[in-house]
């Protein structure tokens, strides 16, 4: 049996003929995201973007901000609801089972807030109950990730008294309580200093050698070279390129990934520039 | 690969347990919230109260000063003066002589510079110099009133109707440092003994209504001036009574004689009765107020506060489902906003009770204010939680929508002032509960909880509202709990970007982007302006009723025909002209089929009977207030000596094309354009029911709006809506004019004793299941057109999955 994953024409590369020996965590076909302000005008943040994760690697989602990186991943994580196309998280289609979805990822970025009236256990138990998992369970779960955390210095502190680095470690304990086997990192170092960043990524790379799957959302390019095995570059809700990194720098015979990334982006913008001109000069004619 | 531990696919209550606890939990360490809960109702009230009587007696204790010119004419016996100022016999009260000072012009026995007890006013000179200075003016006023020696009583009005006297005499006395001012006329002890003296030996009194009495000079708006002036007139007033009496006994006229009328009043009021006046008015005002207040906080900190902390999205990324989150918030909103609202009641009553006996306190007849009775607490807890939930309700989705606690804020605030608004309409006497109170919301609870609290309302009448009282509540809680469930599952509202608004760019990019049909605020902006400019109409075109009744008659049809042409279909069609770019698509202006148009027609004349009977029970249940008098007047209109083919065009083609355009066309368009098609028919028909402003016809119209609205979204097109229009109007005004083509023969039809056809049961059941039959046909075929449509999105979501694996 192949699976083939392929973008419609035009808008990427081509299908990918993938043996089923190799399992796919995350599969997105087709997907478009489509918001409508108030006055009614439509803007479309994502348009017919399709890519898959296997479990144990680290798929970088590259673009620039307003990209429509976290359109796609709140997606994923069902918060929002695709327009049209497909996404699935471990065999499971985020609209018709976002439960089933959101009990098999973690979700983490820069701007996912702790409270500041509860202390690090109680706000990592409560994420724990939630997740359905058994109160001896839970304990047992959470001395496991403070261990390898080494959170148990702040495990009753209150979020309010918290430094940034630890917030960023409760999230974390946050994210992997319930161990999911897709775990959703959107920008999660932005804005944090050097040595919390680090730790960050550390924690990312542990649990990528765990076996988990993981998207890491980004625009920091030296992360990406760093992290992921394979990456897309979005642009303008569209993936100008996706795959191997070392095989797309190479393809495009550029030195490195943040060449590559300003090559594409820049091509895509001049291209559009040359359609939108076009269509003007059509309609006055 | 499977997560570990999980329990069971369904969590349901336990998520909603979790949730609530942790809330509730964080709700607690948060001191602004136990600051409003428990600190402030507990502190406030006392403090307020203390306050209170403090201030009170602090200000009944301050002296006030009278000053009594000319006090030698004053009669010696009985004397009404002292040595020491007002004699104590003449006073309420013994101490209210200390809170006076009273200086005469009588030369006192050690004249001291100020009066007694006045360490900072002016002194006797000054206050005796400053009244004689206002005994001038007003002797001056008096002969600039009348040469022919007017009386002090008459000069009173005159002056009174004298602005420049007032004023100046006025600003005089504010600036005299005297609070009330005796004026004694010269010869006043003369004039007394000489009615004495004549009446003793019984000879006649010429001249005696021409005798000058006291003048008393005080100022009203001073409240200084006031509270003197209260304590002197009650000591002249029984002056007078004992002089009154020793001029009687003189002349041995019997004592009845002062008193002809013989009033005596009788008290019934019972101590609890008291009381329970006193609660009647306190607690249903504050019960409401402070659980709407105690839902507030804690809403905007559970929705907006989410938001801003950046948690809403882990919370919306764990497995609790929307509708779990939103009932566990709901819950602890809900338990705060009653935790609020019965402490602040338990300590006002407190407060109350111990202010009460505090000031009550040495007087002989002491304020009692007793707690309620067992079953009004009772009333109170079972009545408030139905009102602390819809609160919660409203207030947690206005905090959802809201990005901040701050925009929380403005969103609520109002909120807030409409409760307060209805809450003011519920503290007059007049309003008691009636039918339609008993169904509005917020209003049925109060006026419920106050003819519980009063016992002298009988309690079984009472008891009869109760029912639609709490299904009323407990309904307006679900839609609004319903709401909040809702907008949680917006991700426009959930994931609202700030927006910087701009006027110029708003209105470039309206008329700009424009759609076929309009969009949902545009449909709500077109019935704000129908609705504010059926208000200017109502104030500004008003029928010229002076004329003779032919013209007054033509004058309001005409103002009809140009309420309906200008306030209803000019703005609809302007707005669609304006912002959309097809015409056709938001007025419906489709062909339907015959059968769309006959089925319309037939469910006009089918729902008649029903109208008709439902308008005779409502009317004779008074469940709606009287009608005014220019509705009056129309329905005279409809039945008078017009052409009943005027009164056609203007009562049924006329509304039928304005209301229709307006209603069915722009409105509903813009209202289903999220595909919401029930929500958009209800709130549709809601709207229209508003413009009717008249309770019994804004009810009727809101049911005809349901039945309009649901054949439009089923025939696509507005002419079977207007069809139906115009044969409900026409009907009903055939049916005024006694002109529709049927005899009572006592089974179908009857007559009643206003000589109006009734319908008897047997039609308005065949007229009923028929009504509902076609209905549910319509709202049936409604749905059955959304499966196919949600089947053909799933195709093509299978096909684009198809595209995509090949096996």
């Amino acid at each position: 049996m192949i699976v083939l994953y392929g973008d419609p024409p035009g808008t990427g590369s081509s299908a990918i003929p993938l043996p089923t020996s190799i399992p796919v965590m995350i599969r997105v076909h087709g997907l478009t995201k489509e918001f409508q302000d108030t006055g009614g005008t439509v803007f479309r943040a994502l348009d017919n973007i399709s890519f898959y994760v296997r479990p144990g690697e680290i798929f970088g989602l590259l673009g620039p901000n307003g990209a429509g990186k976290t359109t796609c991943l709140r997606i994923l994580s069902t918060v929002l609801r695709p327009t049209r196309g497909v996404a699935e998280v471990a065999s499971l289609n985020v609209m018709k089972d976002p439960e089933g979805v959101r009990r098999r990822i973690g979700f983490m970025s820069n701007n996912t807030g702790i409270y500041d009236r509860m202390t690090a256990h109680e706000m990592v138990t409560y994420f724990g109950r939630l997740y359905g998992i058994q109160e001896d369970r839970l304990q047992a779960r959470i001395e496991e990730v403070f261990g390898i955390l080494q959170m148990h210095e702040i495990r009753d502190r209150l979020g309010s008294k918290m430094s940034t680095g630890m917030k960023q470690k409760v999230s974390i304990a946050r994210t992997i309580i319930h161990d999911p086997p897709v775990i959703i990192f959107d920008e999660p170092t932005s804005g944090l200093d050097v040595l919390v960043a680090r730790s960050v990524l550390e924690a990312v790379e542990a649990l990528r050698d765990n076996g988990k799957c993981i998207i890491f959302s980004t625009h920091i390019m030296s992360e990406v070279e760093k992290l992921c095995e394979r990456i897309a570059i979005l642009h303008r809700g569209r993936i100008l390129a996706d795959g191997v990194v070392s095989d797309l720098v190479a393809g495009h015979d550029q030195p490195g990934v943040e060449e590559l990334f300003f090559t594409l982006i820049r091509q895509h913008d001049v291209e559009r520039n040359i359609e939108h001109s076009r269509a003007a000069v059509a309609g006055t004619a | 690969m499977t997560p570990v531990g999980y329990r069971s696919a369904v969590l349901g209550w336990k998520n909603i347990r979790v949730i609530f606890l942790r809330e509730v939990r964080d709700q607690l360490r948060d001191r602004r919230t136990l600051f409003m809960i428990t600190i402030l109702p507990v502190l406030l009230y006392p403090m307020l109260g203390l306050g209170l009587v403090q201030m009170m007696l602090t200000f009944s204790e301050q002296r006030r000063t009278v000053v009594v010119l000319n006090a030698e004419d004053l009669p010696r016996a009985p004397a009404f003066l002292s040595e020491s100022g007002v004699d104590s016999r003449w006073l309420e009260d013994s101490d209210d002589g200390s809170k006076l000072i009273v200086v005469t012009d009588r030369q006192p026995p050690t004249a001291p510079d100020k009066p007694a007890g006045h360490h900072q006013g002016p002194t006797r000179e000054t206050l005796l110099k400053n009244a004689r200075q206002l005994a001038n003016h007003i002797q001056r006023s008096v002969a600039a009133c009348t040469d022919d020696g007017i009386g002090h009583r008459r000069f009173a009005k005159r002056a009174a109707q004298n602005q420049q006297l007032a004023e100046d005499l006025s600003s005089l006395f504010g600036e005299s440092g005297i609070h009330v001012l005796v004026l004694v006329p010269d010869g006043y002890a003369e004039s007394i003994r000489t009615v004495r003296t004549r009446l003793r030996d019984s000879k006649k009194l010429p001249g005696l209504t021409g005798t000058p009495g006291l003048l008393v000079v005080r100022n009203s708006a001073d409240d200084k001036s006031v509270v003197a002036f209260s304590r002197l007139r009650v000591a002249l007033e029984n002056w007078e009574f004992c002089l009154r009496d020793s001029i009687f006994k003189q002349a041995s006229l019997p004592e009845k004689l002062q008193h002809p009328a013989g009033l005596q009043w009788v008290e019934v009021a019972r101590g609890e009765q008291v009381a329970a006046n006193v609660w009647s008015k306190l607690f249903p005002a504050m019960l409401v107020i402070m659980a709407l207040t105690g839902a507030f906080y804690p809403a905007i900190d559970l929705g907006a506060g989410e938001k801003e902390r950046g948690t809403m999205e882990t919370l919306l990324i764990s497995p609790a489902r929307r509708v779990e989150l939103v009932l566990g918030k709901f819950g602890t909103v809900m338990l705060f906003s009653v935790t609020s609202a019965l402490m602040n009641l338990a300590s006002m009553a407190i407060t109350g009770q111990q202010m009460a006996s505090a000031i009550g306190a040495g007087v002989a007849d002491t304020i009692s204010l007793d707690f309620p009775p067992v079953s009004a607490l009772a009333w109170i807890v079972l009545l408030l939680l139905p009102l602390a939930a819809l609160f919660s309700a409203l207030c947690l989705a206005l905090a959802t929508f809201a990005r901040s606690t701050k925009e929380g804020q403005y969103y609520l605030t109002p909120l807030l002032m409409v409760v307060m608004g209805l809450i003011m309409f519920c503290l007059s006497p007049a309003v008691e509960l009636a039918p339609l109170y008993s169904v509005l919301p917020v209003i049925n609870v109060a006026l419920l909880l106050k003819g519980l609290l009063l016992t002298s309302v009988q309690t079984i009448s009472l008891a009869a509202y109760t029912v639609p009282v709490l299904v009323s509540s407990i309904g307006y809680c679900f839609l609004a709990l319903w709401w909040a469930i809702d907008l949680y599952n917006r991700e426009n509202v959930l994931f609202r970007e700030a927006e910087k608004f701009d006027l110029r760019v708003w209105v470039w990019q309206l008329l700009r982007s424009r759609d076929a049909v309009p969009a949902f605020p545009e449909a709500v902006f077109c019935f704000i302006g129908i609705l504010l400019l059926q208000m200017i109409a109502m104030k500004f075109l008003q029928p010229d009723m002076a004329g003779p009744a032919e013209e007054v008659i033509t004058g309001m049809l005409q103002l009809i025909c140009i309420q309906q042409l200008v306030t209803i279909a000019c703005p609809a069609v302007f707005m669609g002209l304006v912002l959309t770019t097809s015409l056709r698509a938001t007025f419906r202006l489709r062909m339907p089929s015959l059968t769309a148009l006959f089925s319309a027609i037939g469910l006009a004349v089918l729902v008649h009977p029903l109208s008709v009977e439902l308008s005779h029970f409502l009317t004779e249940q008074a469940v709606f207030p009287e009608l005014p008098e220019a509705i009056g007047r129309v329905q005279s209109l409809m039945t008078g000596n017009q052409p009943l083919w005027l009164l056609m065009l203007i009562f049924a083609v006329t509304p039928a094309i304005c209301e229709e355009l307006a209603f069915r066309g722009f409105v509903l368009s813009g209202l289903a354009r999220g595909g919401r098609l029930a929500i958009a028919v209800v709130v549709s028909s809601i709207m229209f029911g508003i413009i009717h402003m008249i309770p019994q016809q804004a009810f009727n119209a809101a049911l005809m709006g349901l039945l309009l609205g649901l054949v439009a979204v089923h025939s696509r097109s507005l002419f079977p809506a207007m069809a139906f229009h115009f044969c409900t109007n026409a009907l009903a005004l055939l049916y005024s004019r006694n002109a529709l083509p049927v005899t009572a023969d006592g089974l179908f039809f009857s007559r009643d004793n206003l000589d109006d056809i009734r319908y008897g049961a047997s039609v308005l059941l065949i007229c009923g299941v028929c009504v509902v039959w076609i209905s549910s046909r319509m709202i049936r075929d409604l749905i059955r057109e959304q499966k196919i449509r949600r089947r053909g999105e799933m195709e093509r979501y299978v096909d684009s999955r198809t595209t995509a694996t090949a096996m």
